[in-house]
């Protein structure tokens, strides 16, 4: 026999042998395993059926009769009994209720970024049956995710960062002044729905309630996120589409406050024109918040640190593609999340409570009050000495970046079409985001 | 024992906003300062006309690449030739 016929049978035999072993072992762990399997599966998956039985158990899997009938052992999302009503009307008419701000985003352009993502997840959390925001549907698991531990607003607040110009704040320090007087509609409103609800039957708010409820007064999303899931997740669907809505309302809400609060003389104020902002002081300014934030208030540093982290990327110019996916890429899927799994709370239970009015007017009430102490604040400080600033620009010190800069401007230019106040506002603009994310600090210090 | 909320919501607006314009006080004093001694002894117009000229530094650089590949390619089209 030739030498590689010998050896290719060596080789056959081997390889045989292995076979037989592997195979062998395989087969007989795998032996007593399929017949329990098949025993099981005989015993529970699948019964013949008459023709009838089977069209009637498919209707009865309907969308349709779950919503006519409701299933009587359903459970919500928290594994709690819910009313029939929230299992029938109550899912149609948040599925309109979706549809209504499918329009607003779509149509009136309010917000559409968050309100299509959050309208759509509202829709799918308010199907029957499916249980999409249920622990296990995958509204569940994006809740889960990223929003029970306060994830998503945090990598939200690094975009924010990274998107901010600290330039104009640096130019004119004091407008950060404002910023801090728009908070007021935070502890304002907190104070209001606590005696509210003590005092009337209107609402019954506790503490840690009207704290997340107040401080949609910041006019900034991802910090009432932040607190609603801390305080009371509960709460959250309202208060996020509370806070988003209001946002998108800004150029409603806020004109009509700056012109009761303001004469046109105080409208025409011309402010001086800015100061050229080194890189440096770009560069240290993020550091020296967060330094400041590291000594004073510890519990504000995820919001703080983290908005920092992206502007301090940004100012560093040396990360170019960092910072690029953190305005973009990042903020953008973390956005289609963060609205998903805002929108899992827009189930029937959760938001068609009579709670969810009472937020809705608490935050309008919190947002007007922010934008009237702004303008006030502005007021005060043109009574001392040094330059003067427009009172306009003190609404733009409730956060919401950069469409109240954009309305202070807008309100100027009504009085004087040569008066610019775009950049200026922009600085208590972002003093605003930093004061809210402080008042955020203050409340969870409270708390914890 | 009842607690009296809107007390303790007065207590929280004053320590909030004792807080926050603290905290932003603080920030604009700081950030004078900053400014100051960094205009003081890191002055920026210089750094602006040397980032400025460095840019156009660049520009020339990558033109003179540009016209060096060109040079290259159109050499060895002739030589292929």
């Amino acid at each position: 026999m030739p030498y590689w016929a010998k050896s290719m049978k060596a080789l056959l035999i081997k390889l045989f042998a292995v076979v037989m072993l592997f195979g062998g072992v395989a087969l007989m762990a795998s032996a007593p395993h399929a017949q329990a399997e098949t025993a099981v599966q005989q015993e529970d998956t699948y019964k013949s059926q008459g023709m009838f039985e089977m069209v009637g158990g498919f209707i009865e899997s309907t969308g349709i009769y779950a919503l006519i009938n409701p299933d009587p052992n359903e459970l919500n999302a928290h594994g709690e009994k819910m009313s029939d009503f929230h299992k029938s009307w109550g899912r149609v008419i948040m599925i309109l209720v979706t549809f209504l701000m499918f329009y607003l985003a779509i149509g009136k352009g309010f917000e559409p970024l968050l309100l299509l993502p959050i309208g759509f997840g509202g829709l799918l959390a308010n199907i029957p049956v499916a249980d999409i925001a249920g622990p296990h549907g995958f509204l569940g698991v994006i809740y889960q995710a990223g929003l029970a531990n306060e994830l998503f607003p945090i990598i939200i607040f690094m975009g924010v960062g990274a998107m901010t110009d600290f330039g104009p704040l640096l130019s004119n320090p004091k407008t950060a002044l404002l910023g801090g007087a728009a908070q007021f509609g935070i502890f304002g409103t907190l104070v209001g729905a606590v005696a509210l609800s003590q005092y009337t039957d209107i609402f019954d708010f506790t503490l840690k309630q009207a704290s997340a409820i107040s401080i949609i007064g910041g006019a900034d999303g991802p910090t009432s996120i932040f607190i609603a899931t801390k305080l009371s997740p509960e709460l959250l669907g309202a208060i996020a589409v509370a806070s988003y809505s209001y946002m998108a309302l800004v150029p409603i809400i806020q004109p009509p406050i700056m012109r009761a609060l303001t004469t046109p003389e105080e409208r025409k104020i011309k402010m001086t024109t800015l100061r050229h902002v080194g890189r440096m002081e770009k560069l240290i300014f993020p550091i020296l918040v967060l330094t400041l934030a590291i000594l004073i208030l510890p519990d504000a540093t995820p919001l703080i640190g983290a908005f920092m982290f992206g502007n301090f990327l940004k100012e560093s110019g040396v990360v170019e593609r960092l910072n690029d996916t953190l305005q973009n890429a990042l903020i953008n899927i973390v956005t289609i999340f963060l609205g998903l799994g805002v929108g899992s709370k827009l189930a029937a239970d959760q938001f068609l409570v009579a709670e969810t009015l009472g937020i809705l007017a608490l935050g309008l009430i919190a947002f007007s009050v922010g934008t009237a102490a702004g303008v006030i604040m502005a007021k005060i400080m043109n009574k001392f000495p040094g330059t003067k600033v427009n009172p306009l620009i003190g609404s733009a010190g409730v956060s919401a970046v950069p469409m109240a800069a954009r309305v202070s401007n807008k309100e100027g230019m009504k009085d004087d079409p040569t008066n610019m106040l775009l950049m200026h506002a922009m600085g208590p603009n972002v003093a605003g985001v930093i004061g809210s994310a402080v008042a955020a600090g203050v409340m969870l210090s409270l708390f914890s | 024992m009842e607690v009296n909320l809107v007390w303790e919501g007065i207590k929280f607006m004053f320590l909030g906003m004792t807080t926050v314009l603290l905290f932003l006080v603080l920030m604009i004093v700081l950030m004078s300062y900053m400014s100051k001694i960094i205009q003081k002894y890191f002055p920026e117009p210089q750094g602006v006309v040397e980032t400025a000229s460095g840019s156009t530094a660049q520009n020339a650089d990558k033109k003179k690449k540009i016209a060096a590949i060109t040079a290259a390619i159109m050499h060895h089209k002739k030589i292929g030739n």
